[in-house]
C-alpha cells in the first residue's frame, strides 16, 4: 500500500474527534508500511479545519464546495471515486460513526475497494493487512485480512485510537482540488437538522441511573424499575430496544445515538453492553450490572455482576436498600 | 410502487452461551436459534405501511438456506406480495460484498422504487450491504432512517446523527433506504395471518437463475478473509457477587451503601 488516506468527518464548520482518532490511525499504519498519510476534507469553509490539520503535520488535500456543508454521501462517493482512483493502492480509514455509516460501503464499492467497518485494531505483518472487529452480538472477535486487494477502506471504532498531538513542529503541506463533480444535480439533498425533543427528565445531569434494556422482557413491570431508581434517589434510564418498543420516550436512551450520562453510579439491568451503549456513558462510574448471560460483555467493564434473572433479583435488591436506609 | 425489502436470517446470539468451531473461522450454531435480523422486522413493517399507503408491491428477498423459509412467510403474513429464497451451496463463506453481488443481479432484472434494508445486522455487525447494493445498481442510498415519507418520484426522510441530532433529507427514486430500528411499531403477526400464506410459493433461485458468475459468489466473491475469531480475553472483568438471590441482593445492597450510593 502506497498511501494511506483518512477523509475527515466534520460537522456544523468543526472536525469531529473521531477524525483525530482516525489520524491516528493512520500514522500507525503509515509508519509500519512506509506510505505516506494524507488527509481529505471535503468541505464548505474549511480554512480553520485544514489549518488544525496542517499544524498536526499531517498533510491535507482540500476539496471546498457548498455541497460538503454537511456529510452528504452521494456527494462524498462521487468526489472520493476521482480523487482516490488515480492513486493505486491505498488503505483510506474514516471513523465508525453513523455519518460516515452512510457512504462508507458505497465508497468502497466505488473504489473496488474491501472494506471492513467498525474495526477496533488494526495491524500489519510483513506488510500485509489485517483488521479486528466484533461479530455476533459484539461477543466474538474477528481478526480479518483482505485477500490481494489493492485498495482497501476501514471504518474506526470510537474511543480505539487514542490520538496525541505531534507537538506542531513540522506543518503539513495544504493542497487545494477543484471540485471534480456537480454537485448541483444531486438525487440526495439535505434539509435540514433536527433535535430530538427534550423531555420532562435530564439523565445527562443524574448522579445515579438505573438503566434497563431489552432482558426486561416484551410487558416489564415498570413500575418495579421506577420504584427501585427512588430507592437509591435515581433516574430511570434505559437501552435502544426499550425505546422502540415505545416502553420509555427517546429521552430516557443512553448511548451513541441517544443521550450521553456521566452519573456517578450506573445499575444496567438486562443490557449486553454494546458498544453503542456503552458509548453513552462518560466519566468511569461504579458500573454495576445485573444479567442472566455471564458471558455478557457488560461483565467485561463492569465493576460489579449479578449473574441472575433481574426479575427476581430486583424487588430483592429493592428491600435491601430501602432496610439499609433505615 | 415497487418496494424490495432485503431480509437477512441470522444466529439468535445475544443471550447464547457461544463456542468456536475447530478451525477457528466460525461459530458452532447447531444449537442456535434463528431469526430474522431484529432491524429488518422494521424494514418489511415500513413497506408494508407505505404500501398501504400508497399502493404498490411488495418484495422480499434473502440470501440464505432453505431454513429461512419461515422467516420469508413470516414477511408475507406481515404484508408482503411475494418472496423470493436466493440459496446455493457454493454461496457459504461468502462476505456482504458477495451477498450484495448475488442481490445486485436478482434487483437489477426487475421494477425497483424503493429498496429497503435494516442498518445492521447483529450477526456480522457490519452494516455494509445497503451501501454496497446501491452502489452497485447505481441509486443513492441512506442509512440509519427514523422516519420516511414517499412522496411525488421522491422521499423524504429523516436519519439519525449521534448525540440527539438528526438531519432531515430528501432523495429521488429509485433509492435505498437502511433503517433504524424503532422507525415504526412492527405489527402482532397471528397464527392465522402465517396460515392465510402457507399456500404461496416462495420460490428458491440459485445461481443460475440469477446469472452470477461462480467468481463472485461464496468465498471466491468474498474480499473478506476471516484469518481467526475468538472470544475477547477475559481481562479484569466484573467482581461477581455470588450466592442465592437474596445473599446477592442483600451484598450488592451493602456495596452501593459502601460507596456512598444509598444515602
Ligand atoms: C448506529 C447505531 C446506533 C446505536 N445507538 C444506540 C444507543 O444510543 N443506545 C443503545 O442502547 N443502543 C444503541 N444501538 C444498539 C446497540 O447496538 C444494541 O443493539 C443495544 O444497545 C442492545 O440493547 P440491550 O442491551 O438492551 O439488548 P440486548 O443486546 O438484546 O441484551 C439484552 C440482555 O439482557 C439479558 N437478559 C435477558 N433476559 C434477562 C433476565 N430475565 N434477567 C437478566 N438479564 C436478562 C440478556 O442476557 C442480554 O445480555 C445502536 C446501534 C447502532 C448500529
Ligand atoms: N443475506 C442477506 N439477504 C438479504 N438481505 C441481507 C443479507 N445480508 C444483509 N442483508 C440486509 O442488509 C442489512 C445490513 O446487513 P449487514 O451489512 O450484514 O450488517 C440487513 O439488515 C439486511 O436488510
Amino acid at each position: 500500500m502506497k498511501n494511506i488516506y483518512v477523509l475527515a468527518e466534520h460537522r456544523k464548520g468543526m472536525l469531529r474527534d473521531i477524525t483525530w482518532e482516525a489520524i491516528a490511525a493512520g500514522r500507525k499504519l503509515s509508519s509500519e508500511l512506509g506510505a505516506e498519510l494524507t488527509c481529505i476534507l471535503l468541505a464548505s469553509q474549511p480554512n480553520t479545519m485544514s489549518e488544525n490539520l496542517s499544524s498536526e503535520g499531517v498533510r491535507v488535500k482540500v476539496v471546498n464546495d457548498p455541497i460538503f456543508e454537511t456529510m452528504n454521501s452521494e456527494a462524498i462517493i462521487k468526489v472520493l471515486k476521482e480523487v482516490l482512483t488515480p492513486s493505486g493502492s491505498y488503505v483510506l480509514l474514516m471513523g465508525a460513526s453513523n455519518a460516515i455509516l452512510d457512504f462508507a460501503p458505497g465508497v468502497s464499492v466505488a473504489l473496488d475497494a474491501a472494506l471492513a467497518t467498525d474495526c477496533f485494531s488494526v495491524e500489519t505483518r510483513e506488510g500485509k493487512l489485517f483488521a479486528s472487529r466484533q461479530i455476533y452480538s459484539y461477543k466474538i472477535n474477528s481478526l480479518v485480512s483482505f485477500k490481494d486487494s489493492e485498495r482497501v477502506v476501514l471504518t474506526l471504532r470510537a474511543g480505539s485510537f487514542p490520538f496525541t498531538t505531534s507537538g506542531g513542529e513540522t506543518k503539513g503541506a495544504i493542497e487545494n482540488v477543484a471540485c471534480p463533480v456537480d454537485s448541483t444535480s444531486l438525487k440526495k439533498r439535505f434539509v435540514k437538522y433536527v433535535e430530538a425533543e427534550k423531555g420532562d427528565v435530564d439523565i445527562s445531569s443524574a448522579d445515579i441511573i438505573v438503566s434497563i434494556g431489552r432482558g426486561v422482557g416484551d410487558e416489564p413491570d415498570l413500575d418495579m424499575f421506577k420504584s427501585l431508581a427512588d430507592s437509591v434517589g435515581g433516574v430511570l434510564a434505559c437501552s435502544r430496544p426499550i425505546v422502540d418498543k415505545n416502553l420509555l420516550p427517546k429521552y430516557h436512551q443512553v448511548g451513541t445515538s441517544g443521550v450521553e450520562v456521566k452519573p456517578k453510579l450506573y445499575l444496567a439491568l438486562g443490557i449486553s453492553g454494546a458498544f453503542q451503549h456503552l458509548g453513552g456513558i462518560k466519566g468511569s462510574p461504579l458500573l454495576v450490572a445485573i444479567n442472566k448471560d455471564a458471558k455478557a460483555p457488560i461483565f467485561r467493564v463492569a465493576n460489579y455482576g449479578i449473574v441472575g434473572d433481574l426479575n427476581e433479583i430486583v424487588p430483592l435488591l429493592e428491600e435491601k436498600i430501602r432496610s439499609l436506609k433505615g | 410502487m415497487n418496494i424490495i425489502v432485503c431480509m437477512k436470517w441470522i444466529p439468535d446470539t445475544s443471550e447464547a452461551d457461544l463456542t468456536v468451531s475447530p478451525g477457528a473461522k466460525d461459530i458452532k450454531k447447531d444449537d442456535l436459534d434463528f431469526d430474522m435480523n431484529d432491524w429488518d422486522r422494521f424494514a418489511i413493517e415500513e413497506a408494508a405501511q407505505i404500501k398501504e399507503k400508497v399502493g404498490g408491491k411488495v418484495t422480499v428477498v434473502s440470501v440464505a438456506p432453505e431454513e429461512s423459509e419461515d422467516m420469508l412467510r413470516e414477511c408475507l403474513a406481515r404484508g408482503a406480495d411475494e418472496a423470493f429464497q436466493i440459496w446455493s451451496d457454493e454461496m457459504e463463506g461468502g462476505d456482504g460484498y458477495a451477498t450484495a453481488s448475488v442481490l445486485a443481479s436478482f434487483i437489477n432484472g426487475r421494477p425497483h422504487d424503493l429498496i429497503l434494508t435494516g442498518t445492521l445486522a447483529e450477526d456480522d455487525g457490519a452494516g455494509q450491504l445497503g451501501g454496497m447494493l446501491a452502489e452497485m445498481l447505481g441509486i443513492p442510498s441512506a442509512t440509519l432512517a427514523s422516519r420516511i415519507e414517499v412522496q411525488d418520484k421522491k422521499v423524504a426522510f429523516v436519519r439519525e446523527l449521534e448525540g440527539g441530532l438528526y438531519e432531515a433529507m430528501e432523495m429521488d427514486l429509485p433509492c435505498l433506504i437502511a433503517v433504524a430500528t424503532g422507525l415504526n411499531e412492527p405489527r402482532f403477526v397471528s397464527i392465522r395471518a402465517v396460515r392465510k400464506v402457507a399456500s404461496i410459493e416462495i420460490p428458491n433461485l440459485g445461481t443460475g437463475e440469477l446469472g452470477v458468475g461462480a467468481d463472485k459468489i461464496g468465498h471466491a466473491g468474498a474480499r473478506i478473509e476471516i484469518e481467526k475469531i475468538e472470544l475477547p480475553p477475559e481481562g479484569e472483568g466484573a467482581e461477581i457477587v455470588k450466592g442465592k438471590p437474596e445473599e446477592v441482593a442483600a451484598r450488592l445492597a451493602e456495596i452501593l451503601k459502601e460507596k456512598g450510593a444509598i444515602a
